[in-house]
């Protein structure tokens, strides 16, 4: 069963883990939160197609006014969410951010509907190819395309300019940094506006594989990003992209593996392993300086 | 920035609030002179989805009925608390709506959530009627005597593809791939198996999805590895993930007919499909929205477009519509709300609804709902009506 398809549909769904990883590390690395708002910007990306779509943009338009909107949306709910409980407790940060999370959830049941609606996407998205026998749509090799120079693009931003070194200077000794005279705020809407941005990426392929769109949308996302993080490491980038592939292999694995009396079993193994890694290797498979300090 | 943020904040509460405060489609009239029915329906959250039509449909039959002269000559009023779905709200709810002396009450379309507002009715002694929930555990069994589902149960709609794919469509194999992620999805396929394998079909493999999951590549794999490729493959899932698995199929080159249940029948599927997948899927539900199907549709929709201001978008309207009608027609029946004597007439009688004829066995036999299915097909992603189907055998739940 491990042939060249599945290779293809592994990386593929390994790529669009990652991309979903390294958005929710971005955040925790300065501010220590887990954003669980994070799903929510995929969520709206969606809408955003739906919506644009509706008054009859372009289907490149329709893509980008996803991404904005999936940015906005992160910038607007760290400047009226999370800003004003940042220098409160860790706890307060986090339940700030659930509420966050089901207030948009809630808008979108309100403002559009409950039940799922469709996401036009271009037609050459789930056009269907075949390389060497492997029969797969289109989209997934695009989805490994996209996560190749988005990560590249991201690590050339991070490495190589001013903006970037001061994120990792922030991430590693905020207090530091600030004493060096970067300004937190600038800091943390910019990790807040690229979040949004990998979200936003994120959540056209997500919704475009499945072409509709509801409430509860980024709930899954979510929850693989966490996870990922998890197995990969929460103080790296590098480690998130790991653990957004080692999560997609391993679930992959597992599904084909396993026979066919343990299959409902998959999620339960699945995390188990997640389990273990807390249980052994609290700090992920990549290692980092690991530290607690975080902004006040 | 901070007065930003403020006003920002502001927006978002109003927004938040603004629609909340429409929910109770009440009338003034004093108590004493209306029957109050009370609905435990989840306008929130997951259950949302299935509740939230079937709630527009009991808001419009009180308005007919009340234009009509209400029940046993009284007004009607439709009161209705958000069951949020969760268990524990839904409960509290229906508790609360019988203090307030709800005469019937109508539970949520499933048995894990619709299940306590029926407890609650039942305690009462007040009769408690769900539009949807299709599992055989809604029953007078498990709930009560004045307990009841409007819904066939899953063993009919098992039976009613599995007899259409191995009678009239000469299907052999079947690959299924059950969502486990709640007890619908998974009784569904079991009733479905049972009649199909006891037809003489062949499961090639059970596969497993869990909603949320997002990816198919792994059940794609196994459908490839294959030795024998199935006739057709039976997923029992719903929206949203359900648009994923069998776009994900078709976009790799599996164009088997895909055959499912009720689930299927949401507009969303049908969009996300689009013309390129929407093809040769065939699914059985409760009712279809045309004269074709429901002699006097017409009149129905035009009712519910004249007051929600569009045309009705999903089936599940139809049910909650029939709920609030059945029980109208029950108390006619008793003369009284009394919740004994309208279970009675409920066990006694043949309802004529939009959803089709409906009969339920005794309280002993656990109220089985005696209903015809109506399939349907997918052509272009348009659903086409094929006709009422009563299976010929109904495997025992």
């Amino acid at each position: 069963m491990i042939n060249l398809e599945f290779v293809i549909n592994t990386l593929s769904l390994g790529s669009l883990y990652a991309l979903l990883a390294v958005g929710l590390v971005l955040v925790y690395g300065i501010l220590k939160l887990v954003n669980f708002a994070y799903g929510e910007y995929l969520m709206v990306a969606g809408y955003a197609i739906y919506l644009s779509a509706i008054v009859g943009a372009p289907w490149w338009a329709t893509l980008i006014i996803a991404v904005a909107a999936s940015m906005l949306v992160s910038f607007l709910t760290e400047i009226a969410a999370f800003r004003p409980v940042r220098t409160k407790s860790m706890d307060a940060l986090l339940v700030t951010s659930f509420a966050v999370s089901i207030f948009l959830q809630n808008v979108v049941l309100l403002a559009v509907s409950p039940r799922a609606r469709a996401v036009p996407l271009p037609d050459f998205f789930s056009k269907t190819v075949v390389i060497g026998g492997a029969v797969l749509p289109l989209r997934n090799l695009l989805i490994i395309a996209t996560t190749a120079v988005v990560l590249a693009l991201l690590s050339f931003l991070m490495k190589k300019t001013v903006l970037g070194m001061a994120m990792r200077a922030a991430a590693d000794k905020f207090t530091t940094t600030r004493l060096m005279g970067v300004p937190a705020n600038f800091v943390i809407s910019a990790a807040f506006l690229i979040s949004g941005f990998l979200a936003g990426v994120a959540g056209i392929f997500w919704v475009g594989r499945s072409g509709s769109v509801d409430p509860l949308t980024g709930a899954a996302p979510l929850l693989i990003a966490f996870i990922a993080t998890v197995m990969g490491g929460m103080n790296s980038p590098i480690g998130a992209v790991v653990g957004g592939f080692v999560y997609g292999l391993l679930f992959n694995i597992l599904s084909i593996t396993l026979p066919a009396s343990m299959i409902s079993y998959r999620d339960a193994f699945m995390f188990a392993i997640v389990v273990l890694f807390l249980l052994f290797r609290p700090e992920g498979i990549i290692r980092r300086g690991y530290t607690e300090e975080r902004v006040g | 920035m901070k007065r930003f943020a403020a006003v920002l904040s502001l927006v978002m509460v109003v927004a938040l609030v603004l629609p909340g405060c429409s929910s109770n489609s009440g009338s003034d009239a004093a108590e004493g002179d209306t029957i109050i029915i009370g609905t435990a329906l989840c306008q929130t959250g997951i259950q949302a989805p299935l509740d939230e039509p079937a709630l527009r449909g009991a808001q419009l039959a009180v308005d007919v009925l009340n234009e009509n002269g209400g029940i046993l000559g009284k007004q009607v009023e439709l009161r209705a608390m958000d069951g949020k779905s969760d268990p524990v709200t839904v409960g509290n709810v229906a508790k609360q709506l019988v203090d307030e002396g709800a005469a019937a009450i109508i539970a949520p379309s499933d048995f894990d959530f619709g299940g306590p507002a029926s407890r609650e009715a039942q305690s009462a002694g007040i009769v408690g009627l769900s539009p949807c929930a299709s599992s055989p555990l809604y029953s007078s069994t498990a709930l009560g005597d004045l307990q009841f589902t409007l819904s066939m149960w899953n063993t009919t709609m098992g039976a009613v593809t599995a007899e259409y794919a191995y009678n009239e469509r000469g299907w052999d194999t079947v690959y299924v791939i059950t969502d486990d992620f709640i007890d619908y999805t998974k009784s569904l396929s079991r009733y479905f198996i049972a009649r199909f394998e006891e037809l003489g079909g062949e499961v090639i493999f059970e596969d497993t999805y869990t909603q949320g999951q997002g990816d198919v590549s792994a059940q794609l794999a196994r459908i490839k590895a294959l030795d024998e490729q199935p006739d057709f493959i039976y997923i029992s899932s719903y929206q949203p993930d359900l648009a994923l698995m069998i776009r994900t199929l078709r976009e790799s080159g599996v164009n088997q007919p895909v055959v499912g249940g009720d689930a299927y029948d949401d507009p969303s599927l049908f969009e996300a499909l689009g013309t390129q997948y929407g093809n040769d899927v065939y699914y059985d539900t409760h009712g279809f929205l045309s004269d074709e199907a429901n002699p006097g549709y017409s009149d129905f929709a035009a009712a519910y477009e004249a007051k929600f201001g569009s045309e009705p978008d999903a089936v599940w309207i139809m049910p909650g519509y029939d709920a609030v009608m059945t029980i109208a027609q029950a108390m006619e029946i008793a003369g009284t709300t009394e919740g004994a004597a309208v279970a009675k007439a409920m066990e006694e009688n043949t309802f004529e609804l939009f959803t089709g004829a409906l009969e339920w066995s005794d309280a002993a036999s656990g109220h089985e709902p005696n209903k015809a299915a109506a399939m349907v097909e997918l052509i272009d992603a348009q659903p086409q009506f094929m006709g009422w189907v009563i299976p010929e055998k109904i495997p025992a739940p």
